[in-house]
């Protein structure tokens, strides 16, 4: 049987898939890859289907080996790679054989790496996905992040010739993105100024972060008349705004329905993003209409689909 | 506190949007709410994807790719016209053991001292309920609930516990919820059911949905020992009138 080992597992180590659909009205959430595009080209890179399962891995890697010959891929946060002890290049297909040991090191820029297997990860579907929501106890390998001594099984491989992400597409992952912001569905619960400060920035992120939302600490955003609505539904990249006047950006394993104001929405091609932002980087917003959301995604869509090379 | 006469269609970012019925926790409000959904997925509407309903608001997950925004929000609004609590299925009727007091229910006595009535009247007023589930969500399979009498309106815990565990059955302003993983809370906490409401490890692992009716049967803690024991091993199933299965 063909397996990945785990050989020690880093702190928040999961198996991702694209998520698990369909389930947010009854309160779970889609879960999948907290950076989308990363994880996407990673499966491309080994010639994986873009929903196949693999290993998100959270500020510091995991080092594990393989039982058999096949190809895999590391993008996202910058580990450092190695193989065998010996530096291998990210963003690219990588041919591994039985007994090799992979490593991922500490994050030098980035959170969040993805590390794709030609064939993808065969654990159990739970409905319909692969995907781990730890919170939930469900998906992934018994609900929970990997651990040492972990054996997954891998699909069957097909013959692909190893390639790269062009060296221009892939991200540097420093300074200060700029994230585009619809804004709604409660803007109208913040003053002219709230608004204004939210995209005058910049907002760094707190260290509480986690899979569930983005802390980020920056310019008050000042509401008009308090912080409570009635309990309604939270999209992923949703803004919410508490008695604070500091956002917290839902994510992946986010609360399906919150009872806070939200001043706005990250749009889909740009959450990937923040989950890159380390603990003390700052971020920016900018103010999109929903026209422009869409030509952007569409824009974003054409990238992703030529950055391979 | 308003049913709006136009439906507001509220942008989420570029793959979603609301739709808000009112600013109000009413059933009528609610009921639109899942007949609209309810149509959105039996018409099978172009280019929509995941919905997810609340008290008064609709959010509607679609892919700009295949329907426009313009062009979504026409449908929606052509289906709102349908969309009356007839076009709805036969409702479901859950009936949940609950043990009441004790260290299970751990604040129905400070809840009945509030209340200013007896723990047993507080608890047989409590189990003697038509409760009502709005809508599912929060964490997994905890349901949002009214159908108390008015004497059982109790404002909400000022300090927030840490830790409820799941099961908790629990009020605070007019709703009732039950705790479905452990989590903060700030609902009093009357009793518990043994019926987990999200088992991860079952097939369909949530137990209620939007639009059920949930019943209360007060047991003692000797019956709530043998169901929780039947629970475990996987062969206990609560009793359910109406429709065996959910309709979503």
């Amino acid at each position: 049987m063909s397996e990945l080992i785990v050989q020690d597992a880093g702190p928040l180590t999961t198996i991702q898939d694209l998520g698990r659909a369909g389930h947010l009205r009854v309160g779970i959430p889609a879960s999948g890859p907290m950076d989308r595009e990363a994880f996407v080209l990673a499966n491309r890179l080994v010639g994986n289907p873009d929903p196949a399962a693999g290993i998100e891995c959270t500020l510091i890697g995991p080092r594990v080996t393989f039982t058999d010959e096949r190809l895999v891929a590391v993008t996202g946060a910058d580990m450092a790679p190695t193989v065998n002890g010996s530096a291998v290049p990210a963003w690219q297909g990588l041919r591994v054989h039985a007994g090799d040991v992979l490593r991922l090191g500490p994050a030098r820029r980035g959170v969040r790496a993805y590390l794709a297997v030609a064939g993808g990860l065969e654990t159990p579907l739970v409905l319909g996905s692969r995907a781990t929501y730890v919170r939930g106890r469900l998906g992934g390998l018994e609900g929970r992040a990997l651990r040492k001594g972990d054996r997954l099984p891998l699909g069957r491989v097909t013959a692909v010739r190893p390639r790269r992400v062009h060296p221009d597409r892939v991200p540097a992952y420093g300074g200060e993105p700029e994230l585009a912001v619809v804004l709604g569905p409660q803007d109208d619960r913040f003053t002219p100024e709230g608004i204004a400060a939210l995209f005058e920035g910049p907002y760094e992120m707190l260290p509480q972060s986690d899979r569930m939302g983005a802390r980020l600490k920056g310019p008050w955003i000042e509401h008009t008349r308090g912080h409570d609505i009635i309990s309604d539904g939270v999209a992923l990249g949703g803004i919410q705004v508490i008695g604070d006047g500091q956002p917290i950006v839902l994510l992946a394993d986010r609360q399906s329905t919150g009872g806070y104001t939200k001043i706005g929405t990250i749009c889909s091609f740009d959450v990937g993003r923040i989950a890159q932002v380390k603990p003390g980087g700052r971020l920016r917003f900018r103010r999109v209409t929903v026209a422009e959301a869409h030509a952007m995604l569409r824009q974003s869509l054409r990238a992703l689909d030529g950055a391979i090379e | 506190m308003t049913t709006w006469p136009e439906p507001r269609f509220l942008p989420c970012g570029d793959r979603a949007l609301s739709v808000e019925l009112g600013d109000e926790i009413t059933r009528d409000v609610n009921a639109r709410v899942l007949a609209l959904e309810y149509l959105i997925h039996q018409k099978g509407l172009a280019g929509v994807g995941e919905t997810l309903p609340s008290y008064r608001a609709l959010l509607v997950y679609y892919d700009p790719l295949a329907i426009g925004y313009e062009a979504l929000t026409a449908s929606l609004r052509d289906l709102l016209a349908e969309a009356s609590p007839e076009v709805l299925p036969p409702v479901r009727t859950v009936e949940l053991p609950c043990c009441y007091g004790g260290e299970l229910g751990f604040e129905l006595e400070a809840a009945a001292q509030k209340l200013e009535l007896a723990p047993d009247e507080l608890a047989r007023l409590h189990a003697g309920a038509d409760y009502y589930v709005y809508f599912v969500g929060f964490t997994p399979g905890l349901p949002y609930m009214t159908g108390m009498p008015d004497r059982l309106t109790i404002p909400r815990l000022t300090n927030p516990r840490v830790k409820t565990p799941p099961g908790s059955v629990s009020i605070g302003g007019v709703q009732c919820c039950i705790y479905s993983v452990e989590s903060p809370g700030g609902f009093w906490v009357l009793g518990r059911t043994p019926v987990r409401l999200y088992d991860p490890t079952a097939p369909d692992p949530i137990l209620l949905r939007a639009g059920d009716h949930v019943r209360f049967r007060a047991i003692d803690r000797a019956e709530y020992d043998a169901i929780a024991a039947e629970v475990e091993a996987g062969r206990y199933r609560p009793r359910i009138d109406g429709p065996a299965r959910p309709v979503s």
